[in-house]
């Protein structure tokens, strides 16, 4: 499904991306973990082509995104990706949020929209907060509202980039369960998180990154057992602590 | 011995509709500027945000141009200078009165420049996550621009824009230079007429006053209203 071989990037002589290798394969849940400045985020934002990469090359259902005749915005239309600052449209209501680009994008009439984008409010809890604006909804409920709109794209895989990371503590759940239920469903998902408790639940392989480098890329037993880089192992000692 | 100035307002009656036509003349410049100024402003705050080098470079040498030249500079070139050309490009007929419609496309064209940076300030006040949440939706730049970061832009910008268009409506008394009867140019001609010119410009001033007050004290109402919408 996403396949992603020798990737590197570079910000002048700074090197975000050091041949970063790695596959996701489909249905399986992937979680991209790391200390910060490690590029986690970078590499998932390449996936979808919104960062551009130097050398490499990246492919999602044998598209390749580096390629400049590739049609990006018809590739992202079907990549979901959710961000750690929501990013929902403010000046649209809830349920506008979740037609937009089904009606721009994928062409949808209206009524199909709209009813595509009340399944999945429902989905998330959130069918009777429709008619409101995202100002009015908690972070956990806006981020919610940021999975309904990627998914009603009809995405093949979903990409999130730290989802729980703005939210007040008491909210983190209600995310990770709607991204648990999506991964049970079979759902495509490679996520940079440090909710390890969602890892180990809900992963099929773990990724750490170091310095812009993939250190580890392991099964999940694998990797919370018996972790082989010394790296991995610190940071596994902190996060797990506490 | 200094004799007390006698003020004798009896010439203001009689010469209000003359004077209302001059009104007229000025908030037309000021109308058909804003909505030409925004929209030219616009284009341009577009082209220097973009990537493209020449684009860009072309907005910031048109914006630091006019900003860097006198309006009154602009529309006597656009007095002098636009007429002649349309009549020997275009064939009008020599003499047509092109007056107004050249202080309008000076007005606009000089606007732009300023209505350019309020709009590019008003775009980058705009966070970047949300053009990346577009793109990841599959929108375009264009349709990014167009429904998602140009909305939220304008309402971040509207009272700069209308605080903008009250400073416009007073630039255009400027258009005097091509005796161009605007409101202002109307009401020299009177005093000068009746020998009256202390009277009609203090009145002329204080009704430019009372308009332009009444106006940004609305804008001020208005953006309270915003805010807390």
């Amino acid at each position: 499904m996403i396949s992603i071989d020798n990737v590197s990037k570079h910000y002048g002589s700074f090197q975000v991306l050091a041949d970063c290798t790695t596959q996701v394969s489909k249905g399986e849940v992937i979680v991209v973990c790391g200390p910060s400045g490690s590029g986690k985020s970078t590499l998932i934002k390449c996936v979808n082509g919104l960062e551009p990469f130097q050398k490499g090359e990246i492919t999602v259902n044998g598209v390749s995104v580096g390629d400049p005749k590739t049609n990006l915005s018809k590739l992202r239309s079907h990549v979901g990706m959710v961000f750690q600052n929501f990013e929902l449209f403010p000046h649209m209501s809830i349920i506008d949020n979740l037609r937009i680009a089904q009606l721009k994008v994928l062409g949808r009439g209206m009524d199909e929209a709209t009813e595509k984008g009340f399944k999945l409010l429902d989905r998330v809890g959130l069918r009777v907060q429709a008619e409101k604006y995202p100002g009015q909804l908690s972070g956990g409920q806006q981020q919610r509202v940021a999975i309904a709109r990627a998914l009603a794209m009809d995405p093949i895989c979903m990409l999130f980039d730290e989802p729980t990371s703005a939210l007040d503590p008491e909210m983190v759940n209600e995310v990770l369960d709607v991204m648990t239920e999506l991964a049970k469903e079979g759902m495509t998902m490679m996520c940079v998180t440090h909710e390890m408790g969602f890892a180990r639940r809900v992963a099929n392989r773990v990724i750490f990154m170091d310095q812009g480098r993939i250190v580890e890329d392991d099964s999940k037993d694998a990797f919370f057992e018996h972790a082989r880089s010394e790296r991995a192992q610190q940071f596994l000692a902190k996060i797990l602590h506490h | 011995m200094y004799e007390l100035y006698e003020f004798d307002w009896s010439s203001i009656p009689g010469a209000l509709p003359f004077l209302w036509q001059g009104m007229v003349v000025s908030l037309e410049i000021t109308f058909v500027a804003v909505v030409f100024g925004i929209v030219w402003g616009t284009a341009l705050a577009i082209m220097r945000l973009s990537s493209v080098t020449p684009l860009s470079w072309f907005a910031a040498g048109y914006v630091n141009l006019f900003r860097s030249v006198p309006l009154v500079m602009v529309l006597l070139w656009f007095f002098l200078i636009i007429p002649h050309l349309l009549e020997s490009l275009l064939g009008f007929p020599r003499g047509t009165d092109m007056r107004l419609g050249s202080a309008i496309a000076g007005f606009a064209l000089f606007e732009a420049a300023y209505y350019s940076e309020i709009i590019r300030a008003g775009i980058q006040s705009v966070p970047k996550g949300q053009m990346a949440a577009a793109n990841a939706l599959g929108m375009n730049y264009r349709q990014a621009m167009q429904r998602v970061v140009l909305p939220q832009a304008f309402r971040n910008m509207v009272p700069l824009l209308l605080t903008q268009g009250i400073i416009l409506f007073q630039d255009t008394s400027l258009v005097y230079v091509s005796a161009l009867a605007d409101f202002f140019g109307a009401a020299y001609k009177v005093g000068d007429r009746d020998g009256r010119l202390v009277e009609m410009l203090l009145f002329a001033g204080a009704v430019y006053f009372v308009i332009c007050f009444a106006a940004s004290q609305w804008v001020r109402h208005f953006q309270k209203k915003l805010k807390t919408a």
